[in-house]
């Protein structure tokens, strides 16, 4: 029987599996005597096995086989679960996303899985269930030790294929888990490029409808006209179900989060509970192949940073165990990822001192920011507060590259904090980066389109009302004083002249603070669809793609949080 | 003689490998489930000529699938699927009314086998 026919399905099950592994040792560590999860661990690495054998992939048997019976002792011959045997199961569950990489690269999956089923089978827990002090809690075997360490930070050097950067892109099932391999759901498996053909069809499709939308009025013709609408409507209906398809529970990715945060908290030995929540929400794949780097960072600096030792929270009449969440939410078309831990929080006056002394603010501005302005502070490049460089947060980074990931999305950024009580991100995203809503603007004699997710509002100044302190142009805005730029500047342009005294602009967020962006001409808010732009364009900063306009004028969409 | 099989396995993949080598011998798999509650279910529906049936699954295993199944239609034509090692469940499951029994990883000549010694009983 020719095998190779199955290999797909083989790798896309088996991941499947190695997911629920990693989620069910999770849950597990937290309610050790759960019968279901047992269960479902010990069919997870026997079902590993059994496809394995069948595809006669020997090494990919052995650690499954090994995992199996290490569950088998748990789940009859009381064996408890311990930091001890999810260490074991997440280690076997590495070496066997390992092995799928060769399978994947058409390499035979040979690489050598050590003394992993000796371990397994010698395991047994500490004396006295060390396991409750996780950050000292000896390891089975130095070699157990070194290996999970390296599993849990980076992967082997010799995985050529990035399998976590690569995962959302092979276009798994929806969904998949335990109730999902139950098979309630009726699913079907699309090539990802197939999801990504549609969406640009549907995008050309938006594009040609503004253009028979200007040929009916040039037409004057009322019949088509009706027919031109009608169709718009359809092709409303088209890329909403085509969006739904391309989107990706958050699923597909927040596993790794658990496992980066539960190796934070050994690393850094404070005791913590991770909750996630709204798994299921759908993002589309293209933003969620983003999210990975920023929310790793703020998951990193909230155990790092945020927590305080067990000792520091005891003292402050805490629960010695803290507590880090992260949600995601829908909230009409946008999606909203928080961060959260219950910790520390930041102190808004120490981040203003900090801000001051390293000179990124002067004392004037110092004194007209709102608390919420000042933490947001921290994402300027450079800044960081943290009173000691440790291994895993770093210093003077994070912030920064989070902020500028989420303003690439068409996102926002924004911390809650309060000392003594905890600290709050959120990430405001949009759905979809392939069809947005976009202020058109004119700078000479170019149009430019800006996302409208960062724009916060737009406004029309008389002259009067603009005032010059220093060498510096300002308004005010809900008595604030904010900053005027001039994009026609920023992008080299001669300048406007406003013959009929109104300066229009839009006002958006540039590190932390908001600006106001002057324009020759608001044109107004259109549904683009944006193309990226091919090579060497792509090279230029500032510009995040390309789209044509229904008359068939191109625009070019701008990357203010790059530009700026 | 038998014709309509139900395959019941909590992998995917098997039971694509199993349906494959299934039509090829001319049988004609008419429902899949992919636990043991779904099986009983289904072989309620569907009367399938026969069952093939994994033990390990969740909710309800094989074994507690197939006593259902029995109790429901004691002439039912069940071929267990078992992996290497679970020789101690196939008593278990012998004298529930297992007919027959098939080993993964399958050869699908021996499947092919048993299957059509079951089917013609």
């Amino acid at each position: 029987m020719d095998m190779s026919q199955y290999k797909s399905l083989f790798l896309s099950e088996t991941r499947e599996y190695l997911k629920s592994i990693a989620q069910t040792v999770v849950a597990l560590e937290e309610a050790p005597s759960d019968r279901a999860g047992i269960d479902a661990l010990f069919r997870a690495a026997h079902s590993m096995k059994g496809m394995a054998a069948s595809m006669e992939y020997r090494e990919v048997v052995t650690v499954a086989h090994a995992m199996e019976d290490l569950m088998i002792r748990v789940r009859d011959h009381g064996l408890p679960f311990g930091g001890g045997v999810a260490d074991l199961l997440l280690e076997g569950a590495d070496l066997i996303e390992g092995l799928l990489a060769d399978v994947e690269a058409d390499l035979e999956p040979r690489r050598a899985v050590g003394d992993y089923p000796q371990r397994l089978s010698a395991y047994t827990p500490e004396p006295q269930q060390a396991a409750a002090q996780p950050a000292t809690a000896p390891e089975p075997a130095p070699a157990a030790r070194t290996a999970s360490a390296a599993a849990d930070t980076s992967r082997p050097a010799e995985t050529a294929a990035p399998p976590e950067g690569a995962q959302p892109v092979e276009g798994r099932p929806a969904a998949p888990g335990e109730k999902e391999l139950s098979g309630e759901l009726i699913t079907v498996r699309v090539r990802t490029e197939l999801l990504d053909h549609l969406i640009n069809l549907t995008g050309e499709l938006i594009t040609n409808k503004h253009r028979l939308l200007n040929i009916g009025k040039e037409l004057d013709s009322p019949l088509l006209k009706e027919a031109v609408s009608e169709n718009g409507k359809l092709l409303h209906s088209l890329h909403d179900e085509v969006m739904k398809v391309r989107l990706m529970p958050f699923e597909m990715i927040c596993d790794r989060f658990q496992r980066s945060v539960r190796t934070l908290a050994k690393k850094s030995g404070k005791e913590l509970h991770f909750e996630l929540e709204g798994r299921e929400i759908g993002l589309d794949r293209g933003i969620l192949e983003q999210l990975t780097d920023p929310l790793n960072h703020l998951l990193r600096n909230a155990v790092d940073h945020g927590l305080e030792t067990a000792a520091e929270r005891v003292a402050a009449g805490k629960p010695a165990r803290g507590l880090v969440k992260l949600s995601v939410s829908r909230d009409r078309d946008r999606v909203l990822i928080k961060v959260s831990d219950d910790g520390r929080g930041m102190n808004p006056e120490r981040i203003r001192q900090a801000a001051l002394e390293k000179g990124f603010i002067t004392e004037e501005e110092a004194e007209r920011l709102s608390p919420r302005q000042a933490l947001m502070l921290s994402c300027i490049p450079g800044f960081s507060t943290a009173r000691e460089v440790t291994e895993v947060s770093g210093r003077g980074v994070g912030m920064d590259a989070v902020n500028a990931s989420v303003q690439k999305l068409g996102g926002t950024l924004a911390i809650d904090s309060e000392p003594g009580v905890g600290s709050c991100f959120t990430l405001r995203l949009p759905m979809t980066i392939a069809i947005i809503h976009a202020l058109i603007v004119q700078c000479g004699p170019l149009k430019v389109g800006v996302p409208v997710t960062v724009v916060h509002r737009t406004v029309e100044l008389r002259r009067d009302q603009v005032e010059t302190v220093g060498k510096r142009q300002v308004f005010h805005l809900d008595d604030e004083p904010v900053q005027l730029l001039s994009l026609n500047r920023v992008l080299g342009l001669p300048l406007g002249r406003f013959p009929s005294g109104i300066v229009p602009l839009f006002v958006t967020e540039a590190k932390g603070r908001q600006v106001g962006i002057v324009v020759d001409r608001l044109l107004g808010q259109h549904e683009l669809f944006v193309k990226p732009l091919g090579r060497p364009l792509s090279k230029l900063h500032g510009l995040a793609g390309g789209a044509i306009m229904g008359d068939g004028e191109v625009v070019t969409i701008l990357d203010l949080a790059d530009l700026l | 003689m038998a014709r309509t099989v139900m395959i019941v396995d909590d992998s995917l993949f098997m039971r694509k490998m199993l349906r494959d080598i299934l039509e090829e011998e001319g049988y004609e798999v008419t429902a899949e489930a992919s636990d043991g509650e779904e099986a009983v279910e289904k072989f309620r529906e569907c009367r399938p000529d026969l069952t093939t049936l994994d033990i390990v699954m969740p909710n309800k295993t094989g074994i507690e699938a197939l006593k259902e199944i029995m109790a429901l239609e004691p002439a039912a034509r069940v071929v267990m699927c078992s992996a290497m090692g679970q020789e101690s469940l196939t008593s278990a499951a012998s004298e529930a009314g297992a007919k027959a029994f098939i080993v993964k990883p399958f050869n699908p000549e021996l499947v092919a086998r048993v299957i059509k010694e079951v089917a013609e009983s």
